[in-house]
């Protein structure tokens, strides 16, 4: 089963956070506790799985060699792949809008603990670089590409929600002072990184 | 005013250093350091994209609408980024290649973006292009350290010259990526242990 | 200027997009033809050092324009073949105007559609042929590639050259830093009785007088068992051109094949290439 292998691969193989280390600025300030870090998880899953497939189309009809071909023969050697990341970024940036205007009327509470967070999560290195792999990886259908995205988004807020609890876990230890919060931090994820590796080989 | 410039151009190389202390652009710090080369390139990078996205910006930023604010400078950014990119493919191929996806991430490169948001948007373009240099270089800095510990240690090599002997085994985890977290981790101590004031309780 | 009015901001935005995307769009056109020499130039350095005309590193220090004129120096002629080996097109040699087969994503998909366009570049080395074609798959992470060069009779293998694009610095990304891995290859064979896993790169180590087979490498199992995939692909795929050249090496094609095998060519040693009906010869 295509999906599923692939599906599977991205939560865990091609982790967002472990493999490719996107998305770390707000993945360390937002993890010092479950709570936060889940709700920043879950609009983080929330904003790829809408994105993705939206810019998987937009590169297919519009930004790829030869996509303009549906506008008439005399587009077919248009190459507007150069306003990949514009475009891309433009599409994030008015999704998280959106996404922002309707957490703060709905979830008030939510709204105020992720403060500043909510319309960072434009410039999180995970969306716009899941969009950038998917237009690298060539998926054959927005089935496929809504898969890598929903199984990237689910790694994302895996690995936050662990470190989270790592680090609520870890308030009890005994850290020596330069270490205390950032240093620590880093060699946890580090740590965990190095954990995730032992999904590299697995083929399903 | 000399004070103050050279107030912003040495702060974020130690003080205030973007990754160490403001804890920005973690993300293709890690995955560009396996080779001594490829952080330069990247470092280069994002001190011209910083520079020059906050001087254009405060150039504007009087006329900038507050409602698009974010909208605008991403235009500003990833124009930048855009043509660093288109530049490094005509000039430098080989080297865009390995670098591929991640010159495109320094559009979502948290320093670019806090730095005009911290200084840019409130300070005249002079200073503006100061602070983003300066910053660029300070992010610079902790990718080159971090670049030639994991090349020297994981290959026997620096910038592809061979440096240590035929002989040694090379230290196949330090290439891999949770390496270069545990090496910022011990950045980050060694600059704590020195500058206290800089600890967390 | 009221700069937060709603006529304010949709203009200044739509004067903003346009300069960004003007500026771009200038910056784009000025250097692609760079950027185009660039990627033919890659391409050519890899085929050269497949063939064997020199090492990658070395090559890496010419300009683009020798790159081209080694090029055009010593290739012969370059043409595209179909799924049956017959010839279909030629490809530009002249140093000006050198045309390449390059979009392997593109073949990799039509090989299994079934209509390929499939190049062959032939060289001349001290006056032996060399014949060299790409092969492409999926690595562990993304698209690996490589290009193969053959002796004269595409009988055995004078030498490869593999890349990626992101496999695992330090392991995947061996098949291209580590020469003894593309060296293995030298003087192996593909297997014409196997067409579908017409060579191997097996993990542990290949037997030494295997000449289908080369040596994995460690901690890249999975890299390799994809350049092996990408390899029984390609070599099935120009598996009749292959053997066609091998053929003419002056075997007696009626002996075996001549109750008609619809036109496959034959490789001699009592079989048929990829025929799939009964014959009373032995099988290999």
């Amino acid at each position: 089963m295509e999906y599923i292998s692939l599906f599977v691969k991205s939560i865990f193989v091609d982790n967002m956070i472990f493999a490719y280390f996107l998305g770390m600025c707000s993945y360390l300030a937002v993890s010092k506790n479950v709570k936060t870090a889940n709700g920043l998880g879950i609009a983080v899953i929330f904003v790829l799985l809408c994105t993705l497939p939206l810019n998987y189309l937009l590169n297919k009809f519009v930004l790829q060699p030869g996509a303009l071909a549906w506008l008439g023969d005399s587009f077919k050697d248009v190459d507007l792949s150069f306003l990949s990341f514009i475009l891309f970024i433009a599409v994030i940036a008015a999704f998280v809008q959106i996404v922002e205007m309707v957490v703060e009327k709905f979830l008030p509470s939510l709204y105020s603990s992720l403060g500043i967070f909510l319309p960072l999560i434009a410039v999180n290195c995970a969306i716009l670089g899941g969009s950038l792999f998917m237009q690298q990886r060539e998926f054959l259908n927005v089935g496929e590409a809504a898969t890598y995205a929903l199984g990237s988004g689910i790694g994302w807020w895996l690995a936050i929600v662990a470190l989270a609890a790592i680090r609520e876990k870890m308030t009890y230890s005994k850290v020596p002072a330069p270490l205390k919060g950032l240093g620590i931090t880093f060699i946890v994820v580090g740590l965990m990184g190095m954990a995730f590796m032992t999904f590299m080989g697995i083929s399903l | 005013m000399n004070e103050d410039l050279k107030k912003t151009l040495l702060n974020p190389i130690f003080k205030g250093n973007p990754i160490t202390v403001l804890v920005l652009g973690i993300c293709s710090s890690l995955a560009v350091t396996v080779q001594l080369k490829g952080a330069l390139v990247m470092a280069l990078s994002v001190i011209i994209v910083t520079g020059l996205s906050s001087f254009v910006v405060s150039l504007l930023r009087n006329s900038i609408p507050n409602r698009v604010r974010i909208i605008v400078q991403l235009v500003v950014v990833a124009m930048m980024v855009i043509l660093v990119d288109q530049v490094l493919r005509a000039y430098a191929y080989s080297i865009d290649k390995q670098l591929s996806v991640y010159i495109g991430l320094i559009i979502t490169n948290c320093i670019v973006m806090g730095r005009i948001e911290a200084f840019a948007l409130g300070n005249k373009p002079i200073p503006s292009l100061l602070d983003g240099l300066a910053n660029g270089a300070g992010y610079g800095m902790i990718l080159v350290i971090v670049a030639f510990f994991r090349e020297l240690l994981g290959s026997g090599t620096l910038l592809g010259f061979r440096v240590l002997p035929e002989s040694y085994v090379p230290n196949n985890l330090v290439i891999l990526p949770p390496m270069a977290l545990i090496l910022l981790g011990c950045i980050v101590w060694v600059q704590r242990s020195i500058q206290k004031d800089l600890q967390e309780k | 200027m009221n700069t937060n009015s709603n006529v304010y901001t949709i203009v200044y935005t739509t004067i903003i997009v346009v300069i960004a995307a003007a500026i771009l769009a200038i910056a784009a056109m000025a250097l692609k033809p760079k950027q185009d020499a660039n990627i033919k130039a890659e391409t050519i350095s890899q085929m050269l050092t497949a063939a064997g005309f020199s090492s990658k590193e070395d090559l890496a220090k010419l300009g683009n324009d020798q790159i081209l004129k080694m090029y055009s120096d010593n290739v012969k002629t370059a043409f595209l073949i179909d799924a049956k080996g017959n010839k279909t097109g030629e490809l530009e040699t002249a140093v000006g105007d050198i045309e390449l087969q390059d979009n392997l994503k593109v073949e990799n998909k039509n090989i299994a559609a079934g209509d390929p366009q499939l190049p062959v570049y032939v060289f001349e080395k001290d006056g032996a042929e060399i014949n060299v074609v790409p092969v492409y798959g999926a690595g562990l992470w993304g698209p690996i590639w490589g290009y193969v060069a053959f002796d004269a009779n595409c009988e055995k293998i004078v030498g490869a050259y593999f890349d990626h694009e992101s496999e695992t610095p330090g392991l995947g990304a061996k098949i291209k830093d580590e020469a003894w891995f593309r060296e293995q290859f030298v003087g192996k064979k593909v297997d014409f009785a196997k067409p579908d896993d017409s060579f191997d790169i097996i993990k542990g180590g290949a037997p030494k007088d295997d000449a289908f087979a080369v040596d994995a490498i460690t901690g890249a199992t999975m890299t390799c068992n994809g350049l092996d995939a990408a390899l029984d692909t390609w070599f099935k795929a120009y598996m009749p051109f292959l053997q066609k050249k091998a053929g003419a090496a002056g075997v007696d094609e009626g002996a075996c094949c001549g109750d008609g095998c619809g036109g496959e060519s034959c490789s001699g040693e009592g079989h048929c290439g990829n025929c799939n009906h009964e014959h009373n010869h032995q099988e290999g």
